[in-house]
């Protein structure tokens, strides 16, 4: 009797790891394009109102100070995602997975 | 031998392979740190940097590894035999096949997931990231060349397919209008889509249905498909036509659009495939009858079991795709350094199990050689595994539930459907390394209309031109080649960093030696065996003396570019192993 819950566990877990696999094998695809669509998204507003740190200066100052508080914890990824040197054999990943 | 006892022998390789071997590399050589930070925290940006769980990354790498390779391969190879088949597929995963795919992950991840192009610029030479570029256009057109002829010519042609493909396409394009469009739950949307796929393949039987593909490609009554021109019937016409208009839609549509859900439904059929084959060929435990261990060292159309053995099983023991996949995907998933043996070498003999699924539609499924090569035999495997699998399936009553044939039916669209999630992303990448490398000098190229049309012309010359078991040894040699090149270059970074370089260095030799040697003999075919026998075309049966040479030329220069491409980055690799000898000499000193 006291060995059922660890049994019971077992098999949860082990049903948890088979839909784990299954959503990689399936579903997880999806979540990575939506999420490319949003990081894009986000990239653009980023370079919207911060155009002036590459010399595009595309929205009146006042603006960009009222938009800071939503846009600064989206900054360090946009340098991430800017100024990472890109090779072709990226395009085995994302582009055109 | 008895099938059970082969799965055993899998098993067993997989034990012993992945649980003492792999392990114990990864152990003592790599010896992962769990805290810390991979590229996937460090440089978490939501899009390509974005750590995963270790089990849904298993099931994404072995879904980007998996596809037509590993059931080809083996099916072509039992021509040697059914000993040195499963004597490689299974001896080739051990010590080769899961030493790049892990390698390739660990390297990517400890070198801030930087990629192979941009590795190979940083430690071999400059030179080396052109020249892989250069490499991997060939090797991907040959990709597209031998996948294209095995569902233009041998699996569309069958009139049972066809309608069981466009309704899978069409439930496909639902299913993503119903997940991104409709925002309808996933599991109704699966549960749609898969229903609709299985009535569209079983309505693909229908008598109606089969006189219609029939007519169309001049079979009507039991008669030959008319030839066109070269050696193309109107069926294989219609065939190769509907692969690439396909892929066109597959390279220029949005991948939410077309590729992804397509693929998606695809992946539920192939799965109920393999398990429907996997619980027949349990049931049933059929032996081998009289399928020869050994049959002959030099197989007539594929050449002498070293080295072409090695390149014709491809994916099913090693594959140079997964290095490109692992490195450039996975490396910046992974979560923690030690998630990679399970994630890289696990995917691998994972996928080594699928090679001997299909290994064992070739061996045992027809009772005999003889019932092998009535199949298809090596000329025909995609048709060989789709009966296979079918008699599989029928051993626990599918087809008595969905009517005669259904298997091969289901086996025919199942195949098509694997070749087809590859054959997108692969013109997806030709048409965008064609526009990076020739778009300053010829604009129109940038446009994506043109370079998929490009790509697509280059597919349909070697479709219609290139008889496919030539293809697919220089498709495998090519494979296999890119997988050394991979080994080289993680032996190179192990230099680098001080680490054991044998395990990785030995599989290099090994397989540079092997697939150059199989792409010199191929050339050497090409030119001087094939080529000479047109000044005789009635003593060599040559039926068009222009397409036959024009295919020996083909196969012979692609065969010299890649031994050429690979001769160069051998000799920088070999040129950086010296230059980190001096360096390792210098700091011990």
């Amino acid at each position: 009797m006291r060995d059922e819950p660890c049994e019971e566990s077992r098999l949860r877990r082990a049903l948890r790891t088979l839909r784990q696999i299954v959503y990689g094998m399936t579903v997880y695809d999806w979540v990575r394009e939506l999420q490319k669509e949003r990081g894009e998204l986000e990239r653009f507003f980023v370079l919207v109102v911060f155009g002036d740190m590459i010399g595009l200066p595309i929205l009146p100052p006042y603006y960009s100070l009222r938009l800071i508080p939503y846009t600064v914890p989206l900054i360090d990824r946009w340098k991430r995602c800017i100024l990472r040197e890109r090779d072709l054999t990226d395009l085995f990943d994302s582009e055109i997975g | 031998m008895n099938s059970l006892f082969v799965l055993i022998i899998a098993a067993a390789g997989i034990a012993v392979g992945y649980g003492l071997y792999a392990k114990s590399i990864d152990r003592r050589v790599i010896q992962p740190d769990n805290q810390k930070a991979t590229p996937a925290k460090m440089y978490m940006d939501g899009v390509d940097f974005i750590p995963a769980n270790r089990n849904v990354l298993f099931g994404y790498q072995f879904k980007s590894i998996a596809a037509l390779g590993p059931i080809l391969g083996p099916i072509i190879a039992v021509q040697w035999g059914w000993l040195p088949a499963l004597l490689w597929i299974v001896l080739g995963t051990f010590f080769i096949g899961w030493v790049q795919d892990y390698s390739s992950i660990i390297m990517g991840v400890r070198e801030e997931g930087q990629t192979f192009g941009a590795l190979s610029y940083r430690l071999i030479s400059p030179r080396s990231r052109m020249i892989l570029l250069t490499f991997i256009y060939f090797y991907l057109w040959l990709i597209m060349g031998s996948f294209g002829v095995q569902v233009g010519f041998n699996l569309l042609t069958n009139t049972a397919v066809p309608l069981g493909v466009i309704i899978v396409i069409l439930v496909g394009l639902l299913a993503g209008q119903m997940t991104y469009k409709w925002k309808q739950d996933i599991i109704l949307t699966t549960v749609i889509t898969v229903i609709l796929a299985l009535v569209g393949i079983w309505l693909g039987m229908a008598p109606g249905v089969r006189n219609f593909f029939a007519s169309l490609y001049g079979t009507a009554g039991g008669k030959a498909s008319p030839t066109l021109f070269l050696d193309v019937t109107l069926a294989k016409f219609i065939g190769s036509l509907l692969v690439v208009i396909i892929c066109y839609f597959g390279s220029v549509l949005p991948i939410w659009r077309w590729a992804q859900p397509i693929n998606y439904v695809a992946f539920w059929i192939v799965s109920l495939g393999v398990l429907g084959g996997l619980i027949g060929l349990l049931i049933w435990r059929p032996g081998m009858g009289d399928f020869p261990a050994y049959r002959m060292f030099d197989v007539p159309g594929l050449g002498p079991l070293w080295p072409i053995l090695f390149v014709t099983i491809a994916c099913g023991a090693i594959s140079g795709w997964h290095s490109l996949v692992s490195s450039s995907g996975t490396a910046r998933q992974l979560e923690r350094e030690g998630d990679a043996i399970f994630v890289g070498g696990g995917a691998m003999f994972f996928e080594m199990f699928f090679a001997i699924m299909a290994f064992l539609t070739a061996t045992v499924a027809f009772g005999s050689f003889d019932g092998y090569v009535k199949a298809g035999g090596g000329a025909a495997p995609a048709k060989v595994f789709s009966v296979g699998l079918s008699t599989f399936m029928n051993k626990w009553g599918l087809d008595k539930l969905v009517g005669e044939g259904f298997g091969v039916a289901y086996g025919g669209v199942f195949l098509t459907l694997m070749a087809l999630t590859i054959m997108y992303l692969v013109v997806r990448f030709m048409r965008v390394a064609s526009a990076e490398a020739l778009g300053d000098k010829f604009p129109a190229i940038r446009n994506m209309h043109v370079g998929t049309i490009i790509a697509l012309l280059l597919t349909l010359a070697l479709i219609w031109l290139v008889p496919f078991l030539q293809i697919w040894v220089v498709f495998g040699a090519a494979n296999q080649l890119m997988a050394s090149l991979a080994l080289l270059l993680i032996t190179l970074w192990l230099m680098s960093k001080g680490k054991n370089y044998t395990w990785t260095f030995w599989p290099f030799v090994f397989m540079f030696v092997t697939t150059i040697g199989a792409l010199l003999y191929k050339a050497y075919e090409a030119f001087f065996i094939k080529l000479p026998q047109t000044a005789d075309p009635a003593k060599y049966k040559i039926a068009n003396v222009g397409q036959f040479t024009a295919a020996q030329v083909i196969i012979g220069i692609v065969a010299l570019i890649l031994v050429i491409a690979a001769g160069i980055l051998a000799y920088d690799g070999v040129t950086a192993i010296r230059r980190y000898r001096a360096e390792l000499a210098k700091g011990k000193a």
